[in-house]
């Protein structure tokens, strides 16, 4: 574990926040475990269309419209960055040493970024493509790096149950 | 009955899954169940959204691309649903909660392929039929029996009545 960060740490568990987490930890727990999975499913399920587009999938689907879905992937991570800063601040030391957070977080990172990226430096571009017209390879790449990210955010957020010191809730 | 759960968990396979030191064994097989979760419950998410007038320009007859991986997805978890029961199969078969899932997920299935029936005719080359308010309730319905069978299935975790 980082001997930098402790103090954080330290300061997050004393927050009231991470209190009530472990307080109410019998029933928030499992609550946000579920919610955690139903935005999961949003992200995956909504971003993986997308991404399966970008790739020069779904021929004859316009890439405009099934961009109009995206809002419900972002509630998706949403959900998902709201339960997961909880579940860490309830016991950042135990996530810290845990050898599969990090990878976790790293793809988090690489997945928000691609997506911001296409966002602000393609988005123009995108709606001038046809419904039946193949992606350029920029667009394909940003596809396959998303997909790719986002697989490796659920198994890594799998894996926070095998490796390392036992979560108290998992 | 118990008897053979007793046997099923005690088998070379089940004490493998579930006690083999590889993350090749447990965690990966549980990690493709969760895979299989987020496409079969996207697919079908996406599908209900557009029925419920998200992306509009998205049109209806496309929307059949969605069920081949929806399908394919519960076909991998249903094997890595039989295996992960198999590892801890006595404690699984006394669990409510674990009837609870299985039975929120076939009334699931029982929807989507009811929404399948509704919007596209059996004639391929035939227009879609319109959305009605029937297709949209259907839709509405399945969001709720996915997010029921995922609770269900996170709370077999710590619901144990066995």
């Amino acid at each position: 574990m980082n001997q930098h960060l402790l103090p954080f740490y330290y300061w997050l568990e004393s927050t009231a926040l991470s209190h009530w987490v472990n307080r109410e930890t019998q029933w928030l727990w499992p609550t946000m475990e579920t919610l955690h999975f139903i935005g999961l499913s949003l992200l995956v399920g909504v971003a993986g269309f997308f991404d399966f587009r970008l790739l020069g999938a779904l021929r004859g689907v316009p890439i405009s419209a099934v961009k109009k879905f995206m809002p419900w992937a972002l509630v998706g991570f949403g959900i998902n960055l709201v339960t997961g800063i909880l579940f860490f601040i309830s016991q950042p030391r135990v996530y810290a040493a845990n050898s599969a957070w990090w990878p976790k977080l790293a793809f988090i990172m690489i997945g928000g970024l691609n997506a911001m990226f296409f966002e602000t430096a393609m988005g123009e571009r995108l709606l001038r493509l046809g419904p039946d017209e193949d992606t350029p390879i920029s667009f394909k790449i940003i596809g396959a790096v998303s997909l790719i990210s986002w697989f490796g955010v659920l198994y890594f957020g799998r894996m926070l149950a095998f490796f390392g010191t036992q979560i108290s809730g998992l | 009955m118990l008897k053979l759960m007793w046997a099923l968990e005690d088998s070379a396979f089940a004490q493998w899954v579930a006690g083999a030191p590889t993350i090749w064994a447990y965690p990966s097989i549980l990690t493709f169940h969760t895979v299989g979760m987020g496409i079969v419950v996207g697919a079908s998410v996406v599908l209900d959204l557009r029925l419920l007038g998200v992306g509009p320009e998205l049109p209806v007859s496309r929307l059949k691309v969605l069920f081949r991986p929806l399908w394919w997805g519960f076909w991998l978890n249903a094997v890595t649903g039989v295996v992960l029961f198999i590892a801890h199969a006595a404690e699984k078969y006394g669990q409510a909660v674990f009837y609870v899932k299985l039975a929120l997920i076939a009334v699931a299935l029982v929807t989507v392929v009811r929404i399948r029936r509704e919007i596209f005719p059996e004639d391929e080359s035939a227009p879609t039929h319109p959305i009605t308010r029937k297709v949209k309730l259907l839709a509405v319905l399945s969001l709720i029996l996915w997010a029921g069978a995922i609770t269900a299935g996170r709370l077999m975790a710590y619901i144990n009545l066995s």
